[in-house]
């Protein structure tokens, strides 16, 4: 499994933001994770990549688990796990090259590969022209290209989207999702967290749907239908 | 990670191009940061100059505290002499210098040209004794100290008298000990608000760029790799603040210089505060920065 989660329970305060949690996620598979705004989906995703650890219970995340997970290895399951937010993140002060970029150079990845890697991506983000623009001089859609784009640079075995569609008119949401969807049958295990698990198609990946905090209905691993 | 030479070298070469572009954006809240250390520091800078002053006019009234110790007249000048040497070894002694009677003659009558009188009543034969005028180590500036000092003084062999200022001394002593205590005080409670206001200064600017940090920590950067462009920014903003507060200081100093005399603080004072506000900032900056990377 490439990620475990076991008897996890997280709380803000009073209230538990997620509680009871067990669920598992294959090698290359699409999960969508569903629920209304404050279900707690974002602080699901945020476990996967240990921005905060929970309370009791733990998340094993390839071969690194969330109660054993020393500070100096962060970076290094961050490495493996690509983000992406509805807020896109990017950099304003640097170029699409430079941001896309940056996972590769905070690792000490040579000049030369750099390039070779970026561009490569750029072009099949179809972004090759808008390469030394800045943030703010591209649409909502390019912008989260060019995040998916940064996720995707240094080849990570996960790459979890949080709302990747929140900001997004539907016709480019769809895009955005078709890109997903390809990214997944290149390998990539994806999650994505969405409020409108009607975005992607029944059939193309496995639905969980969180409420207040739980996930739920009769068998947990069943697959939902987001029409429903 | 790239673990090789190359890759490490990589890893440096970003991190360098991390730390100039951190130090080139949002120039407006940077200068509003350096003037507010800048500000900051000429209200410090200001009370160091008015302590260096104090300082000197405290050390001269401090050197006008000594004794005058009278010899027997039967004493010759190299048996005052070697008085005077074994009073030097006595410990809070900082100096001895001895007085011969024709010294003191010529003495009086300079300084109190309009009673040179008296010694003529005295007659051809009447001698001023000759005496020694010694002065004290700061330590050994206290009441008990100086008359314990006394005593001992007065006890060798072939001194008449040991004469000091006992009724002015104790209310001088307590004075400079006073101001010197409160000048400390002030500069612990102006030192813990200056380094307080630094830095808070330099950690909010660090916390506004959470963003940056944000995506630092999710792409997997080391911690050095995030901390090191904010604290180089930190103690850039902390030299730069500190040392223009020192320049428009100094400036105000010279332009005043003609209607107040004053002195300048010294050099290793100016690198005291240049330093104090770069470890301050250096700390903002990093607190700043572990604060959002936690």
């Amino acid at each position: 499994m490439l990620v475990t989660m076991s008897g996890v329970r997280l709380s803000y305060g009073r209230w538990p933001a997620l509680d009871k949690i067990d669920m598992e996620i294959r090698q290359g598979e699409f999960l969508v994770i569903s629920g209304a705004s404050g279900a707690g989906k974002t602080t699901l995703l945020r476990l996967i990549w240990m921005g905060d650890r929970p309370d009791s219970g733990f998340v094993e995340v390839s071969g690194f688990r969330s109660d054993r997970i020393r500070n100096r290895e962060f970076p290094q399951l961050r490495r493996k796990i690509g983000i992406v937010f509805q807020d896109f993140r990017l950099l304003h002060t640097r170029t699409v090259f430079d941001n896309v970029a940056l996972p590769l150079q905070v690792t000490g990845t040579g000049n030369r590969i750099v390039q070779k890697r970026v561009i490569s991506l750029l072009a099949r983000m179809g972004l090759s022209h808008r390469r030394n623009a800045f943030p703010h001089e591209l649409s909502g859609g390019e912008q989260q290209r060019v995040a998916i784009a940064r996720a995707m640079v240094a080849h990570p075995v996960i790459l979890l989207a949080d709302e990747p569609t929140g900001n997004l008119d539907p016709e480019v949401s769809r895009e955005v999702v078709d890109l997903l969807l390809e990214i997944n049958r290149g390998g990539t295990t994806v999650v994505m967290a969405t409020h409108d698990p009607r975005q992607v198609p029944a059939g193309k990946g496995r639905f969980l749907f969180l409420d207040r905090g739980v996930l739920r209905g009769a068998d947990r691993w069943t697959e939902l239908d987001p029409d429903s | 990670m790239d673990r090789t030479g190359s890759g490490f070298m990589s890893l440096v070469r970003s991190a360098v191009k991390e730390i100039s572009l951190n130090l080139h954006s949002r120039p407006g809240a940077r200068l509003i940061t350096l003037l507010m250390v800048a500000l900051a520091f000429i209200v410090f800078n200001t009370f160091l100059i008015i302590s260096w002053n104090l300082q000197g006019i405290v050390d001269k009234e401090e050197d006008l505290v000594g004794m005058e110790v009278f010899l027997q007249r039967d004493i010759s000048q190299a048996e005052g002499r070697t008085i005077g040497d074994n009073i030097s070894s006595m410990q809070g002694v900082k100096s001895v210098y001895f007085v011969s009677s024709q010294e003191a003659e010529a003495l009086f009558r300079a300084e109190l040209p309009g009673r040179t009188d008296l010694l003529d009543v005295m007659g051809n034969d009447f001698r001023l004794p000759a005496s020694l005028q010694i002065t004290f180590e700061t330590e050994a500036m206290s009441q008990g100290r100086i008359s314990e000092l006394s005593r001992q003084i007065e006890a060798v062999a072939g001194v008449e008298d040991a004469v000091y200022g006992e009724d002015y001394l104790p209310g001088l002593l307590k004075t400079v000990t006073t101001i010197r205590r409160l000048v400390v005080l002030l500069g612990i409670v102006l030192v813990s608000s200056i380094s307080l206001v630094v830095f808070y200064t330099v950690r909010l600017s660090v916390v506004r760029r959470s963003l940056t940090v944000d995506i630092m920590r999710t792409v997997g950067a080391p911690w050095w790799f995030i901390r090191i462009p904010f604290v180089v920014e930190g103690l850039f903003m902390g030299v730069t603040g500190s040392a223009g507060g020192l320049v428009l200081v100094a400036i105000l100093s010279k332009v005043l210089s003609s209607a107040v005399a004053q002195r300048f603080m010294p050099l290793s004072w100016m690198t005291l505060v240049i330093l104090l506000c770069a470890v301050t900032g250096t700390v903002g900056a990093l607190a700043g920065s572990y604060e959002k990377e936690r």
